[in-house]
């Protein structure tokens, strides 16, 4: 498995961690148990999987076109579904004079990056998968 | 027309390898600067290499990279 296989599950992991998290302390804590998607802070362990040991390749031309792809799905991902789906709904959501809460702003940021990220893995690993 | 055509790369890699003391596809990885999944991919048909790549493989086999890669063209 090479360094991108394996921090593309190190992040599905996390990410899945942190939403189960989320949604076993959310009948307890209410809203504050979106404080447990600060386990997805973990996330930024990810470069260690790039650690570069003697003689060893840990990402070549096509990790990084693989990479690049990858990003590059999670963000068309992240604008169609996100921001599409966020422009769409708060208009009759919130109302044109209406005041978003402070806690949805803070934690679509956390969604979004989750979104993005959890796409962005995949992808990684289907390509890698599909050789 | 030659914008109508389609091609497809194919590669000796596997054939070189064997031929060169059975070299493993780490091996080969390690001499060009690559993982071993590049070189899986590359053998399978699965990946274009770029250009550096490409002559790096021809290098490790001392042969030039025509004799490595090929280019098919469909109509």
């Amino acid at each position: 498995m090479s360094a991108s296989q394996k921090h593309a599950w190190f992040n599905l992991v996390v990410i899945s961690v942190s939403l189960v998290a989320v949604g076993c302390l959310y009948p307890i804590l209410g809203w504050k148990a979106h404080g447990a998607l600060g386990f997805s802070g973990l996330l930024g362990l990810g470069p260690f999987f790039y650690r570069k040991r003697k003689g060893e390749v840990v990402l070549d031309e096509r990790g990084n076109l693989i990479q690049q792809r990858s990003a590059l799905l999670g963000y068309s991902i992240f604008w169609v579904v996100y921001v599409l789906t966020a422009s769409l709904l708060s208009p009759f959501v919130y109302g044109i004079d209406g005041s978003v809460p402070v806690v949805v702003v803070q934690f679509s940021v956390f969604y979004a990056m989750v979104l993005f990220i959890s796409v962005g893995s995949l992808a990684t690993l289907i390509q890698h998968s599909r050789g | 027309m030659a914008g109508d055509k389609r091609a497809k790369l194919t590669n000796r890699i596997r054939r070189f390898r064997f031929e060169r003391n059975e070299m493993t596809q780490q091996q080969l990885a390690s001499q060009v600067g690559v993982t071993r999944q590049t070189i899986i991919a590359l053998e399978a048909g699965k990946y274009v290499p770029s250009l550096l790549l490409a002559l790096r493989i021809a290098r490790a086999f001392d042969v030039s990279v025509e004799d490595v890669f090929q280019l098919e063209e469909e109509e």
